[in-house]
């Protein structure tokens, strides 16, 4: 018997959850009344309002900006961190201490600190993304460095392979599963970071918009903003981690076709 | 040259090498038998420099040892042609050179259709086989096999064997072949070590030059090992 994990009949059923969300959606906000919850027909229509209108241009953009710089930023200082401690055992204890703090620390009481620190705007929204996805990477990253095959790594010992060469074709390669699994969660999970720290502390910014929608009881706005954060998830996943997951593995589709 | 005198090797505590001694004169082909755990591949491994001695004298002229372990050890990412052309850009060869002798040893072990293929898309003997072309391409001045066919099926042993040979024959490089298997490596050695088990204590046999005095040798050494294999350490 074949065994089908992915193809037209998963499809089919994402389709399907799709439209029973919509349709829980539908029900919620008609019984909720639209102050409280806009329809998704009410959403599409402030939707397509808010992408021709300036506030989208101004806000989404400063978003944009924000979760690239934390996102990048957090997730190249994690791994590169992971990838130094999975080859040094005493830089690995010497940054356990700060993995367990940050990873401990409720991201709210972070962005109280960073607004303190930085006062309201990009700075401190990007230094909360890099200093709560950091973590996330780094721990990922020395778990696959500590489960690179020790045969391959004499295999480059004896063909002298130097560092550059044994990072390349021997360690990225190697972490490129963990990795890519991890930076799949960082990225979803920065959109969030960022939005939640525009929110508590920010004079621009989707989640900006997204409060000021809040404050003056625009609920169909409010939703749009959200829709628009979750097409940029789903963005993200589907066009370019996603994509970025199948090239990695290509060698491994290979092997087992 | 590589002259080892009185080597002591431990491995997690346990004794290894016990007062190991080797003389290797360049161009030799010298085989080593022992019965299981007798401390054959940490001796590659430790000519090889990935252990390090407890003890004794060490002593190398050889420049560069290439150690062609019993796995293919083959990175899985990176295509055939890849595998090759990797240790060769490390040892200083430019990109179009690296591609070019990549393609040469692939053709020598009869692979070259093969060099844009994935080594998971291979059988165990043609992953083997690359090994042997990866080894071979880097010109090692001293060759280190540890039962590389150990894995595959008697009739691609012999092929095997055979490729070795002619690699040997290529590159001038030494060898030392690590096996248990006395009539397999009298095919590719010149004089055999036995490794004792525990003890340290190491044989010179002499291969004779005709077939038939080979494969007196060749039994001779297969009753010492089942010897050495039943009795107790």
């Amino acid at each position: 018997m074949k065994l089908q994990i992915q193809g037209p009949t998963s499809r089919y059923w994402a389709a399907l959850g799709v439209l029973l969300l919509l349709l829980a959606w539908q029900i919620a906000a008609q019984r909720l009344g639209s102050l409280l919850m806009a329809t998704p027909w009410q959403t599409l229509q402030a939707l397509v309002q808010l992408l021709g209108s300036e506030e989208f241009h101004q806000h989404g953009l400063v978003t944009l900006g924000r979760i690239g710089l934390g996102v990048g930023l957090g997730c190249t200082l994690g791994s590169c961190l992971g990838v130094l401690a999975g080859l040094d055992a005493r830089l690995r204890g010497l940054l356990e201490p700060l993995r367990w703090l940050l990873m401990a620390i409720p991201p709210v009481v972070v962005v109280v600190l960073a607004m303190l620190w930085f006062g309201l705007g990009s700075a401190m929204v990007v230094f909360i993304s890099v200093l709560m996805l950091a973590p996330g990477m780094y721990v990922n990253t020395v778990k696959g460095m500590l489960l690179v095959d020790r045969g391959l790594i004499e295999m480059a010992h004896v063909y002298r392979l130097g560092p550059w060469q044994r990072l390349r074709y021997l360690y990225v390669p190697a972490l490129a599963a963990p990795l890519t699994a991890a930076l799949l969660i960082a990225a979803c999970g920065g959109v969030r970071l960022v939005v939640m720290a525009e929110v508590l502390g920010a004079d621009s910014g989707a989640g900006f918009a997204l409060a000021n929608a809040r404050s003056t009881f625009d609920s169909a706005g409010l939703y749009a903003w959200t829709l628009l954060l979750l097409l940029l998830v789903a963005g993200l996943e589907f066009s370019l981690l996603q994509p970025l997951q199948r090239y990695l593995s290509r060698w491994q589709v290979a092997a087992h076709a | 040259m590589l002259d080892y005198r009185d080597v002591q090797l431990q491995l997690g505590g346990r004794p290894v090498l016990d007062g190991f001694d080797l003389r290797l004169e360049a161009g030799e082909r010298v085989g080593i038998l022992g019965p299981s755990g007798a401390g054959k591949s940490s001796l590659l491994k430790l000519i090889a420099g990935l252990l390090p001695a407890q003890g004794g004298q060490c002593r190398s002229d050889f420049r560069h040892a290439v150690l062609v372990f019993q796995e293919p050890r083959l990175l899985p990412w990176c295509r055939v042609g890849e595998n090759l052309e990797i240790p060769l850009r490390a040892i200083g060869h430019g990109a179009a050179a690296a591609r070019r002798l990549a393609l040469d040893w692939l053709q020598r072990v009869g692979l070259e259709q093969y060099a844009q293929a994935w080594p998971g898309q291979l059988s165990g003997g043609m992953a083997q086989r690359v090994a042997l072309a990866r080894a071979f391409a880097v010109q090692p001045d001293l060759l280190l096999l540890d039962e590389p066919f150990s894995a595959l099926d008697p009739a691609l042993r012999g092929a095997l064997t055979q490729l070795c040979r002619e690699g040997l024959e290529h590159t001038g490089a030494t060898l030392l072949c690590v096996s248990h298997h006395p009539h397999e490596l009298i095919e590719l050695v010149d004089r055999c070590v036995l490794l004792d088990s525990g003890r340290g204590r190491c044989f010179g046999i002499a291969a004779p030059g005709d077939a038939e005095a080979r494969r007196a040798t060749a039994n001779s050494l297969q009753s010492v090992l089942m010897n050495l294999e039943s009795s107790p350490s």
